[in-house]
């Protein structure tokens, strides 16, 4: 019976059906907000997957200046690596279905792939418009991913593990200890809207500037998964920041009996929070406008880095108090 | 019924490509207004793309001249199939008040196969995007 609930685990529930039905969910959600902030209709439920069906029948194209190895794996790359990092990410209760201390780590790099993959995709296809785009996407790189890693460093030492489990453990047995870690989760949704390359750290592939950026040659199939690779990182970081900072399946009545009932809630909740987070990455998107590539860089180094340095400190004084 | 999925796909999500290839800017700046929030063609789930990669529908507006003849051409090679071509204004569609300049081409059809066409100078938004929707209803009842 185990292994048919670890398949179910690994396929269905929490697993990839979900991880790609909520990204489709995700990015309804994500352009259906913008719109009614711009008081516009916006796009009906079912548009995602109208979009993804489309571009999957449509002519396959690889340009001829192309790397038609590297530009095919690209975006199969990318997918790959999210829907492998949310395995590590406690949905239904406190350990997730693969646990070792450093998972955490490892999810966190696994997060990263997705951007090297954008850039060699950009690189390799032979399009100027997809190298300085490419470009772009490695030099911002640095910008966000430090105070991202720093951010999620808090957690971590408040609970003392390296593992998204044992961080969701310690925050069952003290719920309030996200008040300690509020600051960091604020820099690491930020940095994570850096890190989805949406607005307003849209630089790599602005439009109106570079065309489509590391995508402008991407059409067709390849198109579909990288869009798709896109939102599913969107929940996948989401719901990573909802397990770390705000503890994931936890909830006030997490007691419940019978197990299976604990599990639904459990499960509610994580989708719950994870929802607030990407309602903050959504509204963010809507306030503001575009920066540039200096800005960005000004506002990674100049104020999300020493606010989570900050953020460490406190933490290491609350730890040396022994106020938890 | 794989088929029929496709089909409403296809009619969910026409993304465009605006290209001009020798207009005066007039239904340029038509087909931009009727992008505008208030007539909110996303609600049809058209998005205007960047490179023609990405578009399933280009909407091209003025007269073709002989600079932008091979340009027209390209761009609209470099598309995937299926694809589809709406022409704005009257002179795209015949090549208007520049018929005949020693120029000019003459209208988009003489350069690259067009779907509709939406005659004015220049049309209105809302005749532009009735146009689409027309564009549409063709490609439901079997053409693409
Ligand atoms: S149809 Fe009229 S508005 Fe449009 S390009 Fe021709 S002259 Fe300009």
């Amino acid at each position: 019976m185990n292994w048919l609930l670890s398949i179910i685990y690994l396929v269905v529930f929490p697993g990839i059906l979900f991880v790609l039905g909520f990204a489709f969910f995700a990015e309804w959600l994500d352009r259906k907000v913008y719109a009614r902030v711009q008081r516009r209709v916006g796009p009906p439920f079912l548009q995602p997957l109208a979009d993804f069906i489309k571009l999957s029948s449509k002519e396959d194209v690889v340009p001829e200046k192309a790397d038609n190895a590297i530009f095919t794996a690209a975006p199969i790359i990318s997918l790959a690596a999210i829907l492998a990092a949310f395995l590590y990410v406690p949905v239904v209760t406190a350990t997730a279905l693969h646990v070792f201390e450093g998972d955490l780590i490892v999810a966190l790099y696994l997060l990263t792939i997705p951007t090297l993959a954008l850039f060699l995709g950009g690189w390799f296809s032979g399009n100027l418009f997809g190298q300085s785009g490419a470009m772009r996407v490695a030099s911002l790189l640095f910008s966000y991913e430090v105070p991202f890693f720093l951010a999620l460093l808090a957690p971590a030492l408040m609970a003392g593990t390296w593992s998204m489990s044992g961080i969701v453990v310690y925050l069952y047995g003290n719920p309030l200890a996200f008040v300690v870690t509020i600051g960091a989760f604020f820099i690491a949704v930020i940095s994570l809207q850096g890190k989805l390359e949406r607005l307003p750290f849209d630089i790599p592939d602005a439009e109106t500037e570079i065309v489509g950026g590391p995508m402008s040659e991407y059409s067709g199939r390849r198109l579909a998964l990288f869009r798709l690779a896109r939102d599913a990182e969107m929940v996948v970081g989401a719901g990573l920041i909802a397990a770390v900072f705000l503890g994931g399946p936890w909830c006030p009545f997490i007691s419940l009996d019978p197990g299976y009932i604990a599990w639904a809630v459990g499960a509610a909740f994580f989708i719950l929070k994870t929802l607030i987070v990407l309602g903050l990455l959504i509204l963010m998107k809507s306030a503001v406008a575009r920066i540039r590539v200096d800005q960005m860089v000004n506002v990674a180094y100049k104020y999300l880095i020493p606010l989570a340095l900050a953020q460490m400190l406190v933490v290491v004084l609350v730890k040396y108090m022994g106020w938890f | 019924m794989l088929e029929s999925l496709v089909k409403w796909s296809r009619l969910k999500s026409p993304w465009i490509l605006h290209f001009n290839s020798g207009s005066c800017n007039g239904c340029d700046i038509e087909i931009l207004a009727a992008l505008i929030p208030r007539l909110d063609a996303e609600r049809f789930g058209v998005l205007l793309k960047g490179t023609p990669r990405h578009a399933d529908v280009l909407v091209c507006t003025g007269p073709v001249t002989r600079q932008m003849k091979e340009r027209l051409r390209r761009v609209y090679d470099q598309m995937p199939e299926p694809k589809f071509v709406v022409v704005v204004g009257q002179c795209g569609c015949s090549g208007g008040v520049y018929a005949g300049a020693y120029g000019v081409v003459g209208g988009i059809d003489k350069v690259i196969p067009v779907d509709a066409y939406i005659p004015g100078c220049p049309p209105r938004p809302d005749a532009i995007l009735d146009g689409v929707v027309k564009l549409l209803a063709k490609i439901e009842k079997g053409g693409g």
